[in-house]
């Protein structure tokens, strides 16, 4: 009789200890161990700086802040689903496996499916991100290298406008100015040379006049001076 | 009204004449050769050889050239012949050593148009690697070696690897040098009329900008390190004797003496001017523009080394902390270097795995990165900018005094070839200014234009080397005998008493007839020396693969063409004096037999 109230008991300790270990087992499947996750090929490294990003500004880490990113991803995958294959696949925030986060605040974590009991594969996780990342980003108020999915190709930006025609343009600008600058030098140059010449020729005319006046005139003192430093030389 | 015509033309006031022996003098050298010779040679310390060698022979030379364009009223070729016709040579020398000159001289022009040009983008070109075509990274040639490095020898230069692989003519820089040259004409298109004018802005706009410089500098993160480090005197480097040698060629350089440019501005001055204070004035200008330039480049390199230096620091904790997962505040950029001991204590095989990531991070190893040169300009410099806020705006300001240091000094050179050549009465009376300015102008573009393809830079480098080095030395040791020995110290000081009113006194005689040119003597002697010892003549290439500078041997038409470069001005002196007496016997033969006639005609009646 006691017997059997003992295997009753043992019984009803193995079902709540199974029932303990079936909750622990739900949520260990949520956190489990470490090491166990990072060993999944298909799981993603993500690595979070905060105190560089935000400096005084940063918000501690907590479980709230990983159940927020447990959101985030499954919200990303139900848009890649939706976007790519047309499904509307479910994930929800238990589909997200994370494995402990460390002082870093960084941690590992991998992506089943709702609907069938298997794990994402990491490209899938991968086009997903690159999808969402900018909402991803923006839900932690973080930016690309400061919330790292180590690993993730980095597609870079695309190069910048052809930056050629700037360069010419303002070459352009330059060497007009220059050539009309250049032009107008050259031009009133050759004016200015005309015109004095039309000056002498009429002074010369004056000149020869004057001569006639003046014979034997007054030798001119500055036009000596020229003669006796030309000599010199 | 025929003189006045011929009358030469002249300065407006003696200020325009300082100005441009200022604005011809401060060149680019000021800015990147002197830091680096300080850097070298003892930082401070080396101020006592350099100031002691302006004493010596950089002054004394100066106002010899400055004499000379005053007397004689002619470019170098008219003045030296007319000193002593069998010298003329002399004369013939500097102007070809000039013409080396400006064809190199302005493809510095066009890099610092190109990179001017290139200031005006939101992002500078040089500050970023581009992204390769696929856009799976970024191009590999700029990740080995440095995005400014890749800009200046791959988008600037285009360059090859070696001196033998000729490419096409890179259009930019084309573009470019035919605008340093239009704007070249443009500065001295009616002679010194227009080149007086612009001396007014070339001469002081470079002072501008080094102020804002220096004030932007000085305030930069880590510039402090960099001035001090660089002007700590290091006095056991007085004791070699390269210091004492690099001082002196410095100085001889940095004023432009033996180019013929000094004698040629000269030349327009009035009978009176006073250019004994004047050649004083502007050799101490010079001199503490070096080194008023070198204060502003050590707070940039102090600047520059820092940033690297902080850069590093950063880097490696990053990597700590991401390797060992430790929470972001643990670890700041100072105590770096006890995490590094520490975590290789704890942690020894996670650390080995680690090590080949690990950088040393050295601020004084920064720091002594030495550079000169074009290096030092374009690489260096640029990439100290890029770093700075509002780095667009700092770009263009130091370019354009670039630019201005350049032209300036461009306009000396130019002066050196077409006083001269007015000088001859065949040319001025058939070309016009305008007209023979421009022929030499197009002359020195066409030929420079072979600096613009591919291989060009290495070409540039052979000339910056051999072109205007020894020849100069040459030149200005037979000037200074010349005047010292064969025209005499007697009548060189009449004729300054001439022009000044007084005797120049004890200290200008013993420079002009023993120390300057012992001093050139054994320059001289110690350039022949080292051309020998030194072996076959290398020069520096790019390697594309490797990101870095390799030396490679000259083939055998280049080393032809450095002996060309050497001969071809250097030899004008014999060949001259050779030829003038010919001339002289060819006439003393042609007078014997009208001379007998003349007798016999005389005895008849």
């Amino acid at each position: 009789m006691w017997m059997k109230l003992l295997l009753i008991v043992a019984l009803a300790g193995i079902y709540t200890q199974a029932k303990e270990d079936g909750r622990g087992q739900i949520s260990g499947e949520v956190e489990e161990a470490r090491w166990r996750v990072a060993e999944s090929p298909d799981a993603f490294k993500v690595r979070l700086s905060l105190k560089s990003a935000l400096g005084d500004e940063a918000y501690t880490w907590n479980e709230n802040e990983l159940y927020l990113f447990r959101a985030a991803m499954a919200y990303t995958m139900r848009q890649y689903y939706m976007a790519e294959k047309g499904q509307q696949v479910n994930f929800t925030s238990e589909n997200i496996v994370t494995s402990e986060v460390t002082p870093r605040i960084s941690f590992f974590f991998y992506v089943t499916n709702p609907d069938a009991a298997a794990t994402i594969t990491k490209a899938e996780v991968e086009a997903a991100i690159r999808l969402s990342r900018g909402r991803i980003n923006s839900a932690f108020l973080l930016s690309d290298d400061t919330l790292e999915f180590v690993g993730l190709l980095a597609t870079l930006s695309p190069p910048a406008e052809p930056t050629v025609e700037v360069w010419l343009i303002v070459f352009g600008v330059v060497i007009g100015f220059v050539v009309l600058v250049g032009v107008f030098l050259i031009v009133s140059g050759f004016r200015n040379r005309r015109k004095r010449k039309l000056k002498m020729d009429d002074d010369d005319d004056e000149g020869k006049a004057g001569e006639e006046i003046e014979s034997g005139g007054v030798t001119n003192s500055g036009f000596e001076e020229e003669d006796d430093r030309r000599t010199q030389l | 009204m025929e003189m006045e015509k011929d009358a030469r033309p002249s300065w407006d006031n003696p200020m325009q004449f300082v100005l441009a022996c200022v604005s011809y003098a401060v060149g680019l050298g000021n800015v990147w050769r002197f830091p680096y010779l300080c850097q070298m040679h003892g930082g401070g310390g080396f101020m006592i050889p350099y100031l002691l060698m302006l004493i010596l022979e950089g002054i004394p030379l100066f106002y010899m050239e400055l004499a000379i364009g005053q007397k004689m009223r002619l470019g170098s070729i008219g003045a030296w012949s007319a000193i002593n016709p069998y010298l003329g040579g002399v004369g013939i020398a500097s102007v070809v050593t000039s013409l080396y000159l400006c064809l190199y001289y302005n493809v510095i022009n066009a890099w610092s148009f190109w990179y001017l040009f290139h200031s005006f983008q939101s992002v500078l070109p040089w500050a970023e690697c581009p992204v390769n075509s696929n856009q799976t990274g970024y191009i590999e040639e700029c990740e080995v070696a440095t995005p400014t490095q890749y800009f200046f020898y791959r988008e600037t230069l285009n360059i090859s690897p070696s001196i033998d692989d000729n490419g096409r003519v890179h259009m930019g820089q084309a573009l470019c040098l035919v605008l340093a040259w239009m704007i070249v004409y443009l500065f001295i298109v009616r002679g010194v009329k227009s080149t007086g004018k612009v001396v007014y802005f070339t001469a002081t706009f470079p002072y501008v900008v080094l102020i804002i410089y220096l004030i932007r500098g000085v305030t930069l993160h880590g510039a402090m390190n960099g001035v001090k480090y660089m002007f700590t005197p290091k006095l056991e480097q007085l004791a070699d004797p390269r210091t004492w040698i690099n001082a002196a060629t410095q100085i001889f350089f940095s004023l432009g003496l033996g180019f013929g440019s000094l004698i040629a501005f000269a030349s327009y001055n009035h009978h009176n001017n006073n250019f004994e204070r004047q050649a004083i004035v502007v050799s101490l200008i010079n001199s503490s523009t070096s080194i008023f330039a070198s204060i502003v480049t050590f707070s940039i390199y102090g600047f520059k080394a820092t940033f690297n230096y902080e850069s590093c620091l950063e880097r490696m904790r990053l990597l700590l902390l991401n390797t060992f997962d430790m929470a972001e505040d643990t670890i700041t950029l100072d105590n770096v270097d006890y995490w590094i001991t520490e975590l290789n204590r704890t942690h020894p095989d996670q650390f080995a795995n680690l090590a080949p990531k690990l950088d040393t991070c050295d601020l004084v190893a920064e720091l002594d990165t030495a550079v000169e040169g074009t290096g030092l300009a374009f690489i260096v410099y640029s990439e100290a900018i890029k770093n700075m806020p509002a780095s667009q705006l700092w770009s263009v300001l130091y370019f354009s005094m670039l630019l201005l240091l350049g032209m300036g000094s461009m306009l000396g050179n130019v002066t050196a070839i077409i006083t001269p050549l007015r000088d001859f009465k065949v040319l001025a009376r058939n070309f016009s200014n305008e007209t023979l300015n421009g022929l030499v102008c197009v002359f020195c573009l066409l030929l420079g234009l072979g600096f613009t393809t591919r291989s060009g830079n290495y070409w540039f480098t052979m000339f910056n080397e051999y072109g205007a080095t020894f020849s100069l030395l040459f030149i200005v040791l037979i000037e200074i005998i010349t005047v010292s020995y064969v025209y005499g110290l007697k009548r060189f000081e009449k004729d300054i008493e001439d022009m000044l009113g007084h005797r120049p006194n004890w200290y200008w005689k013993i420079m002009w007839a023993v120390v300057s040119p012992v001093l050139l003597i054994s320059l001289f002697i110690f350039y022949i020396v080292d051309y020998i010892r030194g072996g076959t003549p290398t020069y520096q290439a790019w390697d594309a693969v490797l990101g870095k500078s390799v030396v490679m041997e000259y083939p055998w038409y280049g080393q032809a063409f450095i002996a060309l470069l050497l001969v071809s001005s250097v030899c004008c002196v014999p060949i001259t004096a050779l030829y003038a007496f010919c001339k002289k016997k060819q006439k003393e033969a042609k007078s014997v037999p009208r001379h007998e006639h003349t007798v016999s005609t005389v005895s008849v009646v």
